[in-house]
């Protein structure tokens, strides 16, 4: 492997980069017109325009992504999280062209894609599951009795949503057959793919993933939880590592039976094994991600491993060099994501463009971003500008250290609003700082201020 | 004539990507550069006094966003004569229908909106590029079976003021 193309735009395209750069390999970014003065795209040692702003005529776009790596000579794709990297079209396309994927073999990718099938096969390895489902049920009567009989409240999700998108709540049984429809039609709009699922809704659980590591010879281990609860419409907002209040015999089990069902569906790379943890502290298998995540930072930062060289060297077929005995999870570490979005109103993005952009820094401060003075946000992707990690020896220092950096952040821009003042009123909820907090943190704290919320980002 | 917002902003981006690459031409960074749209331009002016300007840090050279820095200052001098048609796709431009046949348009040649003058190919799917507007080619900036990026110049046209009869 000499060159790699990275198929990705914003913080996560420069992260590549970056270790690419520390391998002494080659990089090559593609970019959309909307991505023509981006970070990568100055930082790369090749750069090439493959479509216009919308992803579906650039990042997603198969052929344009081939062509550029064809055109550049690269040997390699990292897809980064998002747009191709969970797309086992894609990762065949590639192997067709004599092209390394950074990521797991597109069948495994392809079956753990579908939420229907990974449920399955993930229950044959030993997971323990939340009662519903285990296929996609099309049905709606037998959809509804499936419901009635694991209890109300249900999760009804398509098979192939991912990213907080697809899925409804439904508290009684009245209400399911409507919901049902309305979830399948919505399925169907968004991913081509109308097939739903229905299991048993926690109301207040926490969302803990375990962090899988695994070579082409066999060779596998975990590392580490981390906790994703804050979140708002499914969508992650603080994630930290380890996961807090949650005994370590616990996790590391957890991460036993991740690795362990991971490698017997011939799973390679970096993964990610997602559950759900009840209030009595049982955890249930949600959906496993075949890429690297947003949140990877914060296992980085406890772990000392770079998880994207990890992953390079797994696709240039290396074996791991250390085993389960040598990993260590040192400290906490925690990462906040600040997003273009207003949280006064409703989170809604603000693409506009950003005048004033001061970063933190200073001791055990990590800023992941692609964003400086000038850049204009593109309404045509996610709104994520930064991610913001902090480590500590302990919670409470991490903590502190995190509402340090958040003090120290200033985007300014007419229009501009972000999560960054917002995030700093989640690191002062008494919950949240106990470590107590569940998924239903920001719909408490947001029924609690009826008024419209006082703090603003900007 | 209008333009539209979207042509504006293919062609500037295709001005702008010329002017960098114009700029790794030179031994050192221009003076001035200016980057038009509309009747498009690109201007780099270097100084041509012999002293480099001391302690101005080795720019890590430019990426290398165009293949040919050669063929990009050519189309930098035609940009401003007319309408120039880009690329569809990245991919692989090609001036005729297979290997061995006669080109879909010359230099010279008037066409009409739509004209088919060329093909971009990207993993095997042959996308005709048509032309956006009317008028006569007058220059081919783009060799047969060059790969191209998605908005590189093609080739530039020119209104035809006079009825073609």
């Amino acid at each position: 492997m000499h060159t790699v193309l990275i198929a990705n735009r914003g913080e996560i395209a420069l992260r590549v980069l970056r270790t690419c750069r520390e391998l002494g390999l080659r990089t090559v970014a593609v970019y959309s017109t909307a991505d023509a003065h981006s970070a990568v795209v100055l930082e790369a040692d090749e750069a090439v325009c493959i479509g216009p702003g919308p992803a579906r005529r650039s990042y997603n776009h198969i052929p344009a992504v081939i062509e550029a790596a064809r055109m550049t000579g690269a040997d390699a794709v990292h897809p980064g999280y998002g747009f191709l990297s969970e797309n086992p079209d894609f990762a065949e396309v590639c192997a067709a062209e004599g092209i390394t994927f950074v990521g797991p073999p597109p069948h495994v990718m392809e079956r753990l894609g579908d939420k229907a099938t990974a449920r399955a096969m993930m229950v044959e390895a030993g997971l323990p599951l939340l009662p519903g489902s285990t296929d996609a049920v099309d049905d709606p009567v037998r959809a509804r009795e499936l419901a009635d009989s694991v209890g109300y409240p249900v999760i009804i999700k398509a098979v192939a949503g991912g990213g907080g998108r697809g899925m409804s709540v439904v508290h009684d049984s009245a209400a399911f057959a409507d919901t049902y429809r309305r979830t399948r039609a919505g399925a169907a709009a968004a991913f081509g793919d109308g097939r739903v699922y229905v299991e048993r809704y926690l109301e207040s659980a926490r969302h803990v993933e375990i962090q899988i590591l695994c070579d082409t010879h066999g060779n596998g281990v975990h590392l580490g939880a981390r906790d994703c609860s804050v979140q708002r419409r499914h969508q992650k907002l603080v994630e930290e590592s380890p996961a807090p209040g949650l005994p370590r015999d616990v996790q590391d089990r957890m991460g036993e039976q991740a690795v362990a069902a991971l490698l017997a569906v011939g799973y390679t790379g970096a993964g990610t094994v997602e559950f759900l943890v009840d209030s009595d502290g049982a955890h249930h298998f949600m959906e496993v991600n075949c890429r690297l995540q947003v949140e990877h930072p914060v296992t980085e930062m406890v772990t000392g491993l770079d998880l994207v060289a990890e992953q390079l060297r797994v696709a240039m077929g290396e074996r791991l060099g250390f085993g389960q005995a040598d990993v260590r999870l040192d400290g906490v570490a925690v990462e906040c994501r600040i997003n273009a979005e207003d949280p006064d109103r409703d989170f809604a993005p603000t693409p506009a463009t950003v005048g004033t952009a001061h970063w933190p820094g200073g001791p055990f401060v990590r800023v992941d971003t692609h964003v400086d003075a000038g850049y204009r946000v593109p309404p045509d992707y996610d709104s994520l500008l930064a991610k913001i990690v902090t480590w500590g020896p302990d919670r409470a220092t991490a903590l502190r250290r995190m509402d340090r950096a958040l003090t120290e952040t200033r985007l300014e821009g007419p229009r501009l609003a972000t999560t960054a003042g917002f995030l700093r009123g989640v690191l002062a909820e008494p919950d949240f700082r106990l470590g107590r907090h569940d998924t239903a943190l920001l719909e408490r704290m947001r029924s609690r201020t009826a008024e419209p919320a006082t703090q603003r980002s900007d | 004539m209008s333009v539209s917002a979207d042509d504006l902003a293919t062609l500037l981006e295709a001005l702008h990507r010329n002017a960098i690459a114009l700029a790794a031409t030179g031994p050192r960074p221009p003076r001035r550069v200016r980057v038009g749209v509309g009747e498009a331009t690109v201007e780099l002016e270097w100084d041509d006094a012999v002293a480099v300007v001391p302690a101005t840090p080795a720019p890590a050279p430019v990426a290398a966003v165009v293949a040919d820095p050669i063929e990009v200052a050519e189309v930098a001098a035609a940009a401003p004569a007319g309408h120039v048609v880009t690329a569809p796709t990245v991919g692989t431009f090609y001036r005729a229908p297979e290997p061995g046949a006669a080109p879909f348009v010359s230099e010279g040649d008037v066409v009409a909106a739509g004209q088919q003058i060329g093909i971009v190919e990207a993993m095997k799917l042959m996308i005709p590029v048509e032309a956006t507007q009317g008028g006569r080619v007058e220059e081919i900036v783009c060799a047969d079976a060059t790969p191209v990026e998605f908005g590189a110049p093609l080739l530039v046209l020119s209104a035809v003021t006079a009825a073609a009869g």
